[in-house]
Parts: structure tokens; sequence; C-alpha cells
């Protein structure tokens, strides 16, 4: 946050108005509350966790990696 | 493969000079109009306007970042581990490295899967690009290239080529084949060109355009075939190190992280700076996105782990212990976004769950620092790589 705005010499004034455009835009953003977000993140969690491999873990046989078998490619 | 992910949505016609371009938001005089970057940076540009000193620019933009602050502070009403209590708690994990892949010389820098699955690229200290195919811990092709410390690698969404870069200040795409006849190198097409080194790229959504981060502050995206820059992206205060994009359904933005301890999230059409996020105390190591792309998890110097929600806008969890003191150089999510690793300069590899923000496991086995680590396409497992020379790969 300090950056730039500490010195005056090295602000320039194309600098220092760029900076304030940039902070105007940021100000008009809709957001959101973070129950509303955390509720989201955890929806998508709970939706998603029983394909997910490293949670719930597929048998051994369909894993390519867990499998105990080694891969030999016929030349 | 060819469709473009580069489409110029906010066309029209331009408030000042009325000609058709790509447009962006200015503010004149607290009016907002739409302006062309021509025009806009004309604008910016321009000697102070009536009632404007460079003390009363300074003193606006103070205002208006306490103004921002306040409208974020307003929405913090609960903690994410707190709305995650009632989830279960995860099991006990067993993770295990179920297969290393020896080959590099020297340290390796950053490693990238492709969407089949199962091949692996990476680079390394000493220059060297090597692609595996991780199941076999064959390596299908090899190339050197004139620089060392190649930073930055990336495999092709088609899997027909890889790109990679690093203290040439370049990206450099390679087509891959099988033709033993055919010298990789030879096939070389130089497509970025930064002012510093390259620290990480990445093929958009097609084999066609590519985005990449460098130590000159900037990103920029690039179309492979002409070598033409299609848009830059300036904001950063320093060395730009991370760039992850958005999962293509979310739309065309991407968000990167720097030495300036920001972390920024860009419109990748406008050139322009959406939201940005300065809560780390140091250099930002690693972005990524959170799989359904509303969020975004950072790795920094200072030890800490951080989740951010890009619509609520702002940081809603750290994922620290005091134990931890090195930094964490790499993160990623896995495939449902409930676990986090993260690779750490002591070695180790941090397992945290993302909802409760508490670890549930650390895993050993590096014997160097953690450079780079990518859950793979469909999740059965993780690659990490560090300057053991080794790359592991978890499951």
């Amino acid at each position: 946050m300090k950056e730039g705005m500490s010195s005056n010499s090295t602000m320039s004034i194309s600098q220092a108005r760029r900076a304030v455009e940039q902070l105007k835009m940021e100000a008009c953003m809709d957001r959101v509350k973070v129950s509303q977000a955390a509720a989201d993140l955890l929806a998508y969690c709970e939706a998603h966790v029983r394909e997910d491999p490293l949670i719930i873990p597929v048998p051994a046989s369909e894993n390519p990696f867990r499998e105990k078998k080694f891969f030999c490619t016929i030349l | 493969m060819c469709d473009q992910t580069f489409l110029v949505n906010v066309f029209g016609s331009c408030d000042n000079c009325f000609k058709q371009r790509a447009l962006r938001t200015v503010f004149k005089k607290s009016q907002q109009l739409s302006y062309c970057s021509i025009c806009a940076e004309i604008m910016a540009a321009d000697g102070l306007h009536e009632n404007e000193t460079l003390a009363s620019l300074k003193s606006e933009a103070e205002s208006l970042k306490g103004k921002l602050e306040e409208e974020r502070a307003k929405l913090h009403d609960v903690e994410l581990h707190q709305v995650a209590e009632r989830v279960e708690a995860l099991g006990q994990f067993v993770m295990k490295t179920r297969r290393t892949l020896k080959g590099h010389g020297n340290k390796v820098l950053c490693m990238d899967w492709c969407k089949d699955k199962r091949r692996i690229v990476s680079s390394s200290q000493d220059g060297k690009v090597i692609v595996w195919d991780s199941f076999t811990t064959n390596k299908e092709h090899a190339v050197t290239m004139p620089c060392t410390w190649v930073m930055a690698c990336a495999y092709a969404p088609s899997g027909c080529a890889i790109a990679c870069g690093g203290l040439d200040n370049k990206c450099s795409v390679y087509p891959l084949t099988f033709d033993k006849n055919e010298n990789m190198a030879a096939k070389k097409k130089s497509v970025a060109m930064h002012t510093n080194y390259l620290s990480a790229c990445s093929f958009t959504n097609s084999d066609m355009q590519i985005l990449t981060a460098s130590g000159d502050g900037t990103c920029a995206l690039w179309d492979v075939e002409s070598g033409q820059l299609l848009q830059s992206f300036h904001g950063h205060g320093a060395d730009v190190l991370c760039l992850d994009l958005a999962p293509s359904e979310t739309g065309n933005t991407f968000v990167s992280g720097g030495c300036d301890k920001k972390a920024m999230v860009w419109d990748m059409r406008s050139g322009q700076c959406v939201q940005a996020f300065e809560t780390h105390e140091s250099d930002i190591n690693s972005v990524r996105y959170y799989p359904s792309g509303d969020a975004f998890a950072s790795g920094s110097d200072d030890a800490t782990c951080r989740l951010y929600d890009l619509r609520a806008d702002r940081e809603v969890a750290i994922y620290s212990k005091e134990s931890i003191i090195f930094g964490a150089s790499s993160v990623d999510f896995s495939l449902s976004g409930r676990l986090l690793f993260a690779g750490y300069n002591d070695y180790t590899i941090n397992v945290w769950d993302v909802l409760k923000g508490s670890r549930v496991s650390i895993l050993f086995g590096h014997e160097n620092r953690v450079s780079t680590l990518r859950v793979s396409p469909d999740g059965t497992a993780f690659c990490s790589g560090s300057w053991d020379h080794t790359l592991r790969v978890w499951a």
C-alpha cells in the first residue's frame, strides 16, 4: 500500500492519476458477504468431494499410480 | 483447439476520439466515461487539471483506499473456518511417493502436467527441459535450452508442444515430435520477449496463445503463430513471479503474484487490473485458482498460504503454523478444492484442509527445497519438483 506514496518526488502526475482511477474502479465493485462466499465454497467442495481421488481413494486397480504392476510396452 | 479466447468484448465507440476500439472505464471530474486505451493514456499523462495538485491526488488515493477497506470490512461477518465447522473432518491420509523421476542434472525449477494425465514436462537450472511419462518414469523428450535457469515451462492443451523460458527473457515453444530424426531444438519458435527473466508461462485454452509473467514487472498475452503481443498487463511494482488462468467456465481472467506482495486479478481482454490484494508480508511465489474459479490461493516467502475470495473481495483464510518458518514456493488444490498442497523451502509438503484451515498431513521425501507442485488434471496424483534434482509423484 505504501509503495510510491511515501516519496513526493518519485510519484509522477500520471502515476498518481492512474492510481486514483484504479481505486475508484475497485471501489465501485459489487461485493458479497463472507458468509455467502464461504457457503458457496463449501457447497462446491461438498458437491465434488466424492469425485476427488485424493480424498476418497479409488480402488488401487483404477489408480495408475497406486497399482502394483509395472508398465511395460511391447516394442 | 482453434477457438479464439481473446475476444474484445467491451468494444465500441470511444467517448473522446469516437473511434471503434476496445474500451475501458475512466473517471473525468467524477463522471464515468468509456475511453479507448490510447485516450486513457493521454488523459492520464495530461498536466494537472483545475483544482488538482499532486498532493490532492495522493490524498484522494489515500481516502479511496480507506473507503475500500471500510467496504470490505462491512461484509466481513464471519470467518470461513467458522462456517466450515459443520463440515465433516477429513480422515487420515496415506500419501506416498509412487514414482521418482530422476534425470535432471541440477535443481528442478518448474513442471506441468499434460492433459492426458500421464505426461509431465519439467525444466531445471542446467537448461534442460524433459518430457516424462509418469506411469513408466521414462523420458520421452529432452531439449537443452541456450540459457540456464529455465524457470517456467508449460504443456500445450493439445499435448503437441511445450513452452519454456527463463534467463533468456523469452518464452519459446517447441513442437513435440516422435520422429527420431528430427532435432527438437531446430523447430523452436520464440514467442515472447520480455526485458527481464521469464518467471511463469501458461497456454490459454488453446495452443494459439500464451500468457507470460516476467521479472520486468509485467505480464503479457502473445499469439504463438506470429509472436505478436496481444495485450500487456502493467500494475505490479516489482517482479511478477507467478500466474494462473481462471478455470475456463468462469471467463477471461487470470491472477498474478509478485515481489511487491500483491496478488492482482486481470481482465485479459481489456488489460485492466480488476482486483488487487495486498495482505502477504513478503514475495508471493505461487498463485492458484480454486476449482470453482471464485477464489484463489497464494503461497509466499512469509511462510503462509492464504485464500482470497474474489466475490467477497478479501482474504478469507490463512494457512500457517508457528513451526513453519520457511517460505511456501508452490501451491495447488485437489480436484474438489478441499485440500491445498503446498511445497516449502524446508523440503516438506504440507497438506491443508482448505475449509477448516488446519493442516492434515506433512509429507517428507525431498532432500532440498520443493520448488514446484502441480496436481494432475484428473486429481489422482500430484507431482512435486525439487532442488534435489528429482520430481516425485505422490498418490
